[in-house]
């Protein structure tokens, strides 16, 4: 199992954990995390699952996938480099304790 | 394991007048039914409608059986998968993204909406629906895509023509005709705007499709403006005098709608309640399984969001309209790649502008008479009437 840690606009935190192979909207999703709403199911059809990376994890986290980018300029909050659409960002060991920021409205 | 049952009973006669109990009983019954006269296999839990939207590698948009492309004289996005229909969907989704709507339309929106309601008259009752849910639905439409020039009664006349057609099952050819001409009308003005719109680049659907720096062939920024008409009108109309019947009809949930400012709540209640698109068709692509039955390949299944929507596993008193609930993860917008593309501008408008903005100026009007207005429709659902004492 792999950590992940939510953290919200208002500064709340949310740690829960997840298998490798998931996704961090998902795991969002199925954890009841509030402020990922994923409305497309993790097709790239929508961004209301953006999230900002933690500043610590954006290398291992990996840069925007191609087309991602089009999508997150259709988000409802301001974009960072550390953006992403967290269905786009897949579980694996590498990544347990990964936290991120989610924005003040997804839609 | 076994073939869906078949229901041989349900047909379009009622469906069209009152689906919801036939839904209520298939939900328990027969979650997966083959209704033949509809010649499709109906699927009526939340669960396996979301599965489905969400599959679109087994359940495909792509079907070539559909009255959709004699309606639009094309293949339009709404037909297809994968990369072709994310290219041609992501041509037009900035116009429709918050931000757009945000800084570029809110304020246009709310002068459209209280140009129409200032016309009406006080103390008397009116036609809501007519007046200002499709009319005002239209105006709105014309400014988001860039059609300027065409008059309400144009895209409210277009708007219903291509539905006819699209939902032409029969392959009625008079309908056609009358969808053809609808063509041949858009189609003349949009050849009217083109120039405009490169030489005074903007954020209307129109434009920034054109302006791409890697544009998609003019006949899909075309069908795609058509798609935007056929869906961009009817379904905020609907949603609108759906949402305002249930305010009305149920007068402690609007005053606490008042006290706590919850229109966002309310619409969402109300496209759960009755969802202005109620089914979706998806072509199977390989023998498969849902709930538990064979669905061999080739054969199409509706989603019935409508029903999805009501499902006893997700809510409490799923056939009443009640703005407070705890969770809403309904359906109306679909799920899936194929997720409605104008949620964002229904919630500005309709949630966010037009029904405050009514109630604002009419803040103790009514339903003339609840059990005269009329409800209709099997893939589009909604009032056909909504007369309202203005006070």
């Amino acid at each position: 199992m792999v950590k992940i840690t939510y953290i919200a606009a208002d500064g709340t935190d949310t740690t829960v954990e997840t298998q490798v192979g998931n996704n961090v909207m998902h795991t969002a999703l199925s954890n009841n995390v509030a402020g990922i709403v994923g409305e497309c199911g993790g097709a790239m059809m929508c961004a209301t699952c953006h999230c900002y990376v933690d500043e610590a994890w954006a290398d291992k986290v990996g840069a925007q996938i191609d087309g991602e980018e089009d999508m997150l300029e259709c988000a409802a909050a301001d974009i960072r480099p550390t953006s992403r659409l967290s269905c786009q960002i897949k579980i694996t060991p590498e990544l347990d304790g990964l936290v991120v920021h989610l924005p003040e409205s997804q839609e | 394991m076994a073939l869906a049952p078949v229901n041989t009973e349900i047909g379009m006669v009622q469906l069209t007048h009152d689906p919801y109990p036939i839904y209520r009983k298939m939900r328990t019954q027969t979650p997966v039914v083959r209704v033949e006269q509809i010649k499709r296999t109906f699927v009526t839990k939340a669960a396996m409608t979301r599965m489905i939207k969400d599959t679109p590698e087994v359940f495909s948009s792509n079907d070539p059986n559909t009255p959709m492309e004699p309606a639009f004289q094309a293949h339009t996005l709404m037909r297809k998968d994968g990369l072709e229909h994310r290219r041609e969907r992501m041509a037009m989704q900035l116009s429709f993204s918050p931000k757009v709507i945000k800084q570029n339309w809110a304020q246009l929106y709310r002068d459209i909406t209280q140009d129409y309601i200032s016309r009406l008259p006080r103390g008397e009752t009116v036609d809501l629906y007519k007046d200002i849910c499709g009319p005002v639905s239209a105006r709105i439409l014309v400014h988001i895509l860039g059609l300027d020039g065409a008059t309400d009664d144009q895209m409210l006349r277009w708007s219903q023509h291509l539905i006819d057609g699209a939902g032409n099952f029969g392959w009625d050819p008079e309908l056609f005709k009358i969808s053809d001409r609808a063509n041949d009308e858009m189609n003349a003005h949009f050849d009217g705007l083109i120039a405009h719109h490169i030489a005074t680049p903007n954020s209307s659907a129109f434009s920034v499709m054109l302006n791409a720096q890697n544009p998609i062939p003019q006949s899909q920024i075309y069908a795609n403006l058509k798609i935007a008409i056929g869906g961009g009108i009817n379904e905020p109309r609907d949603a609108m005098a759906t949402i305002l019947y249930g305010l009305l009809t149920n007068p402690d949930q609007l005053d606490e709608v008042r006290r706590q400012d919850a229109w966002g709540q309310a619409f969402e209640e109300g496209v759960r309640w009755v969802a202005p698109i109620q089914a979706s068709s998806r072509l199977v692509l390989e023998d498969t399984e849902i709930g538990g039955y064979d669905v061999p390949k080739g054969e199409t299944v509706m989603t019935i969001q409508a029903s999805a929507n009501r499902d006893e596993d997700l809510y409490e008193n799923s056939e009443e309209f009640m703005v407070f609930r705890d969770q809403n993860p309904h359906q109306a917008f679909g799920s899936g790649p194929h997720l409605c593309a104008g949620s964002h501008i229904a919630r500005r408008t309709v949630g966010e502008i037009m029904i405050p903005a009514l109630f604002d100026r009419f803040p103790d009007m009514s339903l003339a008479d609840p059990s005269k207005v009329n409800w209709r429709g099997f893939g589009f659902r909604g009032p056909i009437n909504l007369p309202v004492t203005l006070r």
